[in-house]
């Protein structure tokens, strides 16, 4: 072999030919991978086995009357469960209008105005805390401030629960969202004249839109789910709630209260109530993926 | 290159009305501080009306520094402050009377990578209108329209003056940043490194853009690029470690500088 | 006056070599001038003939700085003394090669003065040819030291050379009556001092280049003396 041919064939040693470590790295790789496939498949199997049970369980009762007519007495067959809807939709809006204002504006304050100051290290560092707290404590918080001070369960003191319970997300994804905003848009308004008031609504938060409404319907989809707030702050109702001042339905007690009855139209009426609002959350859930991300 | 035909008579009457000072911006022992750091060293110089004028030297040299002076955008960094003045038209930017917002809006400026805010064309030239508070139709579209002409975009995106501005090429985007800077007719253009991170057609396309712009503004340009700045500049100065070196003609800075560091630093001597 | 060097080692190289080959081009000039004064005054025409053989060395070089210097512009688009020098450098080359051509000149006449019996005037002609190499000399020399002192006593002395010159014809041209059969070798002789005359023009010329580029005052087609 001449000597060129044999200087470059130095370069194929026998390090890059096919041999027994190789076939071993090329094992352990595939069954890496493997590994890797088969728990990501795991993942799926409770989500698609609750979806299954739901759908086979509350599918049989639901239609039109459910959203229109009222519980049951117990014992007795038909009904629907159209005020625990209303009930959870009035009080996940009241803690909306409570919370979603609070965090967001806090989130301004903390990412535009003064983020080195301790006030926002402060802020940042209790809603850090706040995410941690488990919800039942919102809705004792909730029951000393509102319902002992009213002397009423409400659907005020459920909101409030609620909002309480939402506002630490609300706060710091708003943050994220705010923070992912360029900062070169920033210095180009401020170069073009803006104030910080106009840069911060021209620029930084119509950009940001997209990432905090979806970090506030992900605190929505949680809060709709959420059943010791609301245990004893809004209590529960045979009827259509007339004021939000009085002991309100909602899905997830109503669904707590009709499975732990022995009659089966109640459970099978809990069921139902279950895939409501499994749905309702998914739709939230859809909708922060995909209607909102789209604006980007 | 596409230029506004009506602006140049109107230019040329301006022009003889108003002759150009050779002090329209006045930098007089303007010693700036970051903290406790000392970025800039008893800076005096003149800039001229209606002419180009280069900052180069080497990194850190303080040239960045001192154009974002001229507009207090440095302000907006924690900690920094100044001493001595800066004076447009004679009067101190520093003035208590001037508020700062007012200043910056009626002086334009371009950054290294083009910054075009996600909205649509059309909404990052009116920026600045809108936020002076004009939200008439007719002046906002005649605006658009004199500014895109004005930064030579004109004809290029007319057609598609409501789709995103982020969808428009390298070049494209930083000559809408020209447009949006010019928009609400400044005195004074300060532009830094506007070229830096456009390749060399549409490098060309901004300088030769820059020589119809100074008919009508005063223009202050930082780069690295020698070449750039004798191609564009009529005055150049020189910095280093926050001093100004030397200032003079362009022509004579390039061909026979008078201080020894300005020769060593355009020869590559060192830098 | 330059001190550092440049970052750019390829470019403080290729101005270098650019240096040497002007250097080269200017001591061959130099040579051939010498080389062209034996061959007159000593009557040898072996001298004459290798004056005209290196004259295609010189032009050669010639176009070699002009091809170095051109790539030097458009490699590392020089400032301030590079791109003073650069031009200096380009200009001086072809101003060496007119000299030399002038050499040339006077050595082909020397061949035609050697065919004709000896003239005694000859030795007249040789002062100018004194003049014209000191000056050449020491044009060449403010080139190779950036001598600006020096380059200014060229134009003087140039001054002259075109003075001595015009005498020196003058009188030959009043001889010509009296001698009518050595009038073609008058005719040499007049030609040679011209050619002198044209030497001391174009070491006027890489004096003038030399004071522009180390100190950037134009004193061409200035009508001033010294």
């Amino acid at each position: 072999m001449d000597p060129i041919a044999s200087h470059s064939l130095d370069f194929f040693d026998s390090d890059l030919s096919v041999n027994s470590k190789t076939v071993a790295r090329s094992l352990t790789n595939r069954i890496l991978s493997g590994v890797c496939i088969t728990l990501s498949l795991l993942t799926m199997v409770p989500l698609v086995s609750i979806i299954f049970l739901l759908l086979e369980k509350g599918l049989p009762l639901l239609g039109a009357g459910i959203f229109t007519e009222l519980p049951p007495a117990a014992g007795m067959t038909g009904g629907g469960f159209g005020n625990a809807i209303l009930g959870t939709l009035v009080m996940v809006g009241i803690g909306l209008a409570v919370s979603a204002p609070t965090g967001i504006l806090s989130a301004i304050f903390i990412n535009e105005y003064a983020p080195t100051s301790r006030l926002a290290q402060t802020v940042r560092l209790v809603a850090k805390l706040l995410t941690g707290i488990p919800s039942i404590i919102c809705g004792v918080f909730a029951f000393a401030v509102v319902v002992m001070a009213t002397g009423t369960f409400s659907a005020y003191a459920g909101g409030l629960a609620l909002a309480v319970l939402m506002l630490p997300t609300i706060l710091l994804t708003s943050e994220q969202a705010l923070m992912g905003v360029q900062s070169a848009y920033r210095e180009a308004a401020y170069g073009l004249g803006a104030t910080r008031f106009q840069t911060i609504a021209r620029v930084v938060l119509p950009d940001a839109f997209p990432a905090i409404m979806t970090g506030v319907m992900l605190a929505v989809a949680r809060a709709a789910g959420e059943t010791a707030p609301l245990i004893f702050t809004a209590l529960f109702s045979q009827f259509w709630a007339k004021s939000l001042n009085e002991p309100t339905a909602s899905l997830s007690v109503l669904i707590y209260n009709f499975s732990t009855v022995p009659f089966p139209h109640q459970i099978a009426m809990a069921w139902t109530a279950s895939l409501v609002l499994v749905a309702f959350v998914t739709l939230a859930n859809i909708t922060a993926q995909t209607i909102f991300s789209r604006k980007n | 290159m596409q230029t506004s035909k009506e602006a140049p008579e109107k230019m040329t009457t301006d022009q003889s009305i108003s002759p150009e000072r050779p002090d329209f911006i006045s930098v007089k022992d303007f010693n700036f501080f970051y903290g406790k750091k000392q970025a800039l060293h008893a800076i005096n110089m003149d800039i001229p009306e209606r002419q180009v004028t280069a900052l180069i030297g080497p990194s850190g040299c303080g040239k960045s520094t001192l154009l974002r002076n001229f507009n207090r955008m440095n302000e907006l960094i924690d900690g920094v402050h100044h001493e001595g003045d800066i004076r447009i038209l004679g009067k101190s930017i520093y003035d208590k009377g001037i508020e700062v917002i007012s200043l910056r809006r009626s002086i334009g400026m371009v950054f290294q990578k083009s910054n075009p805010f996600p909205k649509s064309i059309y909404e990052n030239v009116v920026f600045a209108l809108r936020i002076s508070g004009t939200s008439k139709k007719s002046e906002l579209d005649e605006c658009v329209e004199r500014s895109l002409r004005g930064a030579a975009l004109w004809n290029e995106v007319k057609d598609r003056l409501h789709e995103s501005a982020l969808g428009l090429s390298g070049g494209q985007m930083q000559r809408l940043c020209i447009a949006r800077a010019i928009a609400n007719r400044p005195k004074v253009l300060l532009m830094d490194e506007p070229c830096s991170a456009l390749d060399p057609i549409a490098t060309v396309k901004v300088e030769e853009l820059i020589r119809e712009l100074k008919q009508q503004f005063t223009i202050v340009i930082v780069t690295h690029n020698m070449q750039q700045a004798t191609r564009c500049s009529d005055k150049t100065a020189f910095f280093y470690l926050g001093k100004l070196v030397e200032y003079a003609d362009t022509q004579k800075i390039f061909s026979n500088p008078s201080e020894k560091q300005t020769e060593d630093y355009i020869t590559g001597r060192f830098g | 006056m330059e001190t550092a060097r440049h970052i750019l080692t390829s470019f403080e190289d290729a101005l270098d070599n650019l240096r040497k080959d002007v250097l080269m081009m200017a001591s061959l000039s130099s040579r051939s001038l010498e080389n062209a004064r034996k061959g007159l005054f000593d009557r040898d025409e072996d001298w004459c003939n290798t004056v005209i053989a290196d004259d295609e060395e010189i032009d050669a070089l010639e176009i070699q700085v002009d091809g170095e210097g051109m790539e030097i512009m458009l490699r590392f688009h020089p400032f301030a003394s590079d791109l003073r020098n650069v031009i200096a450098a380009m200009k001086t080359s072809v101003n060496l090669e007119r000299a030399s051509d002038q050499s040339v000149g006077i050595a082909r006449r020397a061949r035609k003065l050697i065919a004709l019996p000896l003239m005694p005037v000859t030795s007249r002609i040789e002062p100018i040819f004194n003049l014209a190499s000191s000056v050449f000399n020491d044009s060449i020399k403010s080139y190779a030291d950036n001598d600006i002192e020096l380059a200014r006593t060229i134009k003087g002395r140039d001054k002259e050379l075109d003075e001595l010159n015009r005498e020196f014809a003058d009188s030959i041209t009043e001889m010509m009556p009296q001698n009518p059969d050595h009038i073609r070798g008058f005719l040499e002789l007049i030609f040679i001092a011209r050619c002198l005359e044209r030497i001391g023009d174009q070491a006027k010329n890489i004096a003038e280049d030399i004071i522009y580029a180390v100190s950037v005052k134009d004193i061409r087609h200035s009508h001033a003396a010294r």
